[in-house]
């Protein structure tokens, strides 16, 4: 039997940060990752499968075949998905998680963001809830996320609104032709706009090298290991003090409990090339961070005499609450090039609408893009008058694509309970382990924010000086993806939240969830800064408390 | 599949002007490893709309698609993508021209190593690469 003192279930975002702060307290950790260490190389620069064009594949994980889902229409149609397509809400399945191939943007939560119910009231339908903490508490470990894996931003234009102690440890990205005029034409219309906050060196940072601004941010691997995701910076760490074991190709069947109902391991498929085996582990604390989709999958298909419903899930609360963001995306042409080549390419975005628009519950942020390849800009950008074929289409990607500028942001989802992932009673992966099942929307109230801010957008880019402009807006669609959130929300009360404001299991002493699932709203931001911020304080907690 | 079908049908929806068209970057080529991979499961579906294609072709001109004048060529597609159909089609010709406009827009604009966009040509026309960089 292997003994640890904690075993971390899933190497993203959040596992990477708990593992490198239990290890460095000198903790012994398993940290266990289904997918494996990913090369530059093995992640490759394919236009057609990479993770933000998944057209026949993709570049991060999990594998094509043996990892359905079920995902279920609006209209109740349930089908099998595979991992690439837009249904399965993939992340990604890899050392490092989704940040492996991120953007990278590491935006803070406004403030106002932990006090939605307070703020807005809670519109009918919706289980909106604050949070049990506030932007406060949290702020130091969001000072903390960006000194330790390296931010680049200016963060003083918006200081009034998200307060901070400390700025960057980096100098923001340089502004593009584009960045110019979208800061003349939000100062046309009295907007505050700010540098986009990244992840990424733009200068050597903790002995790696300063980005060499490629074209190839976001759905890809840095060339330069400039960009900092947790399989470059904590894990690192982590494994650096001889305390933590990381088990890749693991894929974790249950959590296991003692003759008395508590946690006391897990249970595992290791796989190597040759052979797989079924390993038990054991160790005094647990922690889930499979990211909210399959954290909430693992603590249902952890059932007992005891907990015959899964962990943590005595009120049918785990898997609810799945949200994400929609993103309105508007486009302009611009009557000169704005395009220079020079990645990341996202370089400048207002705050002005995340909060306190007239009729509207939240807002979200509005932000230029990455660049896209230019069969990213074919499917994504094209004007909706455009004939998609023939002379026409061929002479508007020649003459327009360095001439379209973007404006796109994530908009604060408005939970609704009945978006959720459960287990389906049929489908099985290739391990014999029941799938998710994903099925609801977000709230009615979230599409009216994003209809707003799609107005917004388009906004911008008149005052930008774009002789034509058009968007598009998603609708009332289920919004979980790569932000995905809120599968096992944090709250003071048991009957409608999964853990305290630490991660941990209401009912269990030595049983966390730390990532993603634990947001109680999802910010109209990008939502990876504020789970590594709440990874820290978790981490630190837990440290302290086995 | 008609070969020289697939050719003329990929030049009228990408066609020549002052760069050139999408057979000559070698999207073809990108489109039979596609339907003998990712695909393959739509070989026989797509196949079958291209030789749908032909018999519009015939059932309009009294010739192969091939031998049409371009903006005839061009009249054919159209026809198609509008539902405003001579023959009965085996298959959807809804979807099957929608694949075939998107995979031929892969061919030429995603990377080289998938066997369309030789030379990086679509990269350079739109700016994306610099070709003095």
């Amino acid at each position: 039997m292997r003994e640890y003192d904690a075993i971390i279930i899933g190497s993203g975002a959040a596992g990477g940060i708990v593992a490198c702060v239990l290890a460095e307290a000198g903790k012994h950790v398993l940290l266990v990752e289904r997918g494996p260490s990913l090369s530059f190389a093995d992640v490759g620069r394919d236009h057609l499968r990479n993770q933000r064009l998944a057209i026949y594949g993709h570049n991060a994980g999990p594998e094509l075949r043996g990892n359905p889902r079920v995902f279920v229409d609006p209209e109740g149609r349930s089908r099998i998905v595979k991992p690439h397509e837009l249904d399965y809400h993939n992340n990604a399945a890899c050392v490092g998680g989704g940040t492996r191939v991120y953007g990278a943007q590491a935006w803070r939560f406004h403030p106002d963001d932990f006090r939605m119910a307070t703020k807005y009231g809670v519109p009918g339908g919706s289980s909106l809830a604050d949070w049990p903490i506030t932007y406060e508490t949290l702020e130091p470990f969001y000072e903390r996320a960006e000194w330790e894996l390296g931010a680049a931003g200016d963060g003083s234009p918006i200081n009034h609104e998200i307060p901070r102690r400390r700025n960057y440890p980096l100098p923001p990205v340089p502004p593009s032709p584009q960045t110019e005029a979208l800061l003349r034409g939000a100062g046309r219309l009295g907007w505050i706009t700010s540098p986009v906050p990244l992840l990424i060196n733009t200068q050597p940072y903790q002995n790696r090298a300063a980005c060499v601004q490629c074209k190839y941010c976001v759905g890809f691997a840095c060339p330069t290991d400039a960009k900092n995701g947790t399989q470059n910076t904590v894990i690192p760490r982590a494994l650096a003090t001889g305390n933590c074991e990381l088990q890749t190709g693991a894929v974790v069947i249950s959590i296991d409990l003692d003759g008395r109902g508590a946690v006391n391991g897990v249970t595992y498929f290791a796989s190597t090339n040759s052979d797989t085996q079924q390993i038990q582990a054991r160790a005094k604390v647990v922690i889930v961070s499979g990211g909210a989709i399959e954290s909430a999958r693992l603590l249902l298909n952890s059932t007992s005499k005891y907990h015959p419903h899964g962990l943590g899930n005595e009120h049918d609360q785990v898997g609810r609450n799945l949200q994400g963001h929609l993103y309105p995306r508007a486009y302009g042409l611009a009557d000169t090039r704005v395009f220079n080549g020079v990645g990341p390419g996202v370089t400048i975005a207002t705050t002005q609408f995340n909060h306190d628009n007239p009729g509207i519950v939240g807002g979200g942020m509005l932000a230029d893009d990455f660049i896209k390849p230019p069969i990213d800009f074919w499917y994504d950008s094209l004007p909706p008058d455009l004939p998609r074929w023939g002379l026409a289409n061929k002479q508007f990607m020649r003459d327009n694509f360095t001439r379209v500028m973007h404006v796109r942001g994530p908009v604060q989802d408005i939970p609704n309970p009945d978006g959720r992932v459960t287990v389906d009673k049929t489908v099985r992966d290739k391990w014999g382990i029941p799938v998710a099942r994903l099925s609801g929307t977000t709230h009615p109230a979230t599409v009216d924010a994003a209809e707003f801010m799609r107005e917004r957008g388009e906004e911008w880019l008149c005052a930008s000086g774009c002789e034509k402009v058009w968007s598009t807006q998603p609708g009332l669609i289920l919004s979980g993806r790569q932000h995905q959130a809120g599968t096992c929300r944090m709250g003071k009360d048991p009957r409608m939240s999964v853990t305290n404001e630490w991660g941990r299991v209401h009912g269990h002493d030595n049983l966390f969830v730390v990532d993603g699932s634990l947001h109680v709203t999802n910010g109209g931001f990008n939502p990876v800064l504020t789970i590594m911020a709440l990874a820290f304080r978790s981490a630190e907690y837990i440290a302290r408390a086995f | 599949m008609n070969l020289e079908t697939l050719r003329a049908v990929v030049d009228c929806l990408i066609p020549r002007d002052a760069f050139p068209g999408a057979y000559e970057t070698g999207v073809c080529d990108y489109l039979v490893t596609l339907l003998a991979t990712d695909l393959k499961n739509e070989a026989e579906f797509f196949s079958t709309g291209l030789d749908a294609i032909e018999g519009e072709a015939h059932a309009r001109f009294g010739k192969s698609f091939v031998n049409l004048l371009s903006d005839q060529q061009t009249g054919v597609l159209e026809s198609i993508e509008n539902g405003d159909l001579r023959t009965n089609w085996p298959v959807s010709p809804q979807r099957f021209f929608d694949m075939l406009v998107r995979t031929t827009a892969e061919g030429f604009y995603s990377d080289p190593q998938q066997g369309g966009n030789r030379g990086s040509v679509s990269w350079v026309m739109t700016g994306f690469e610099d070709p003095n960089s």
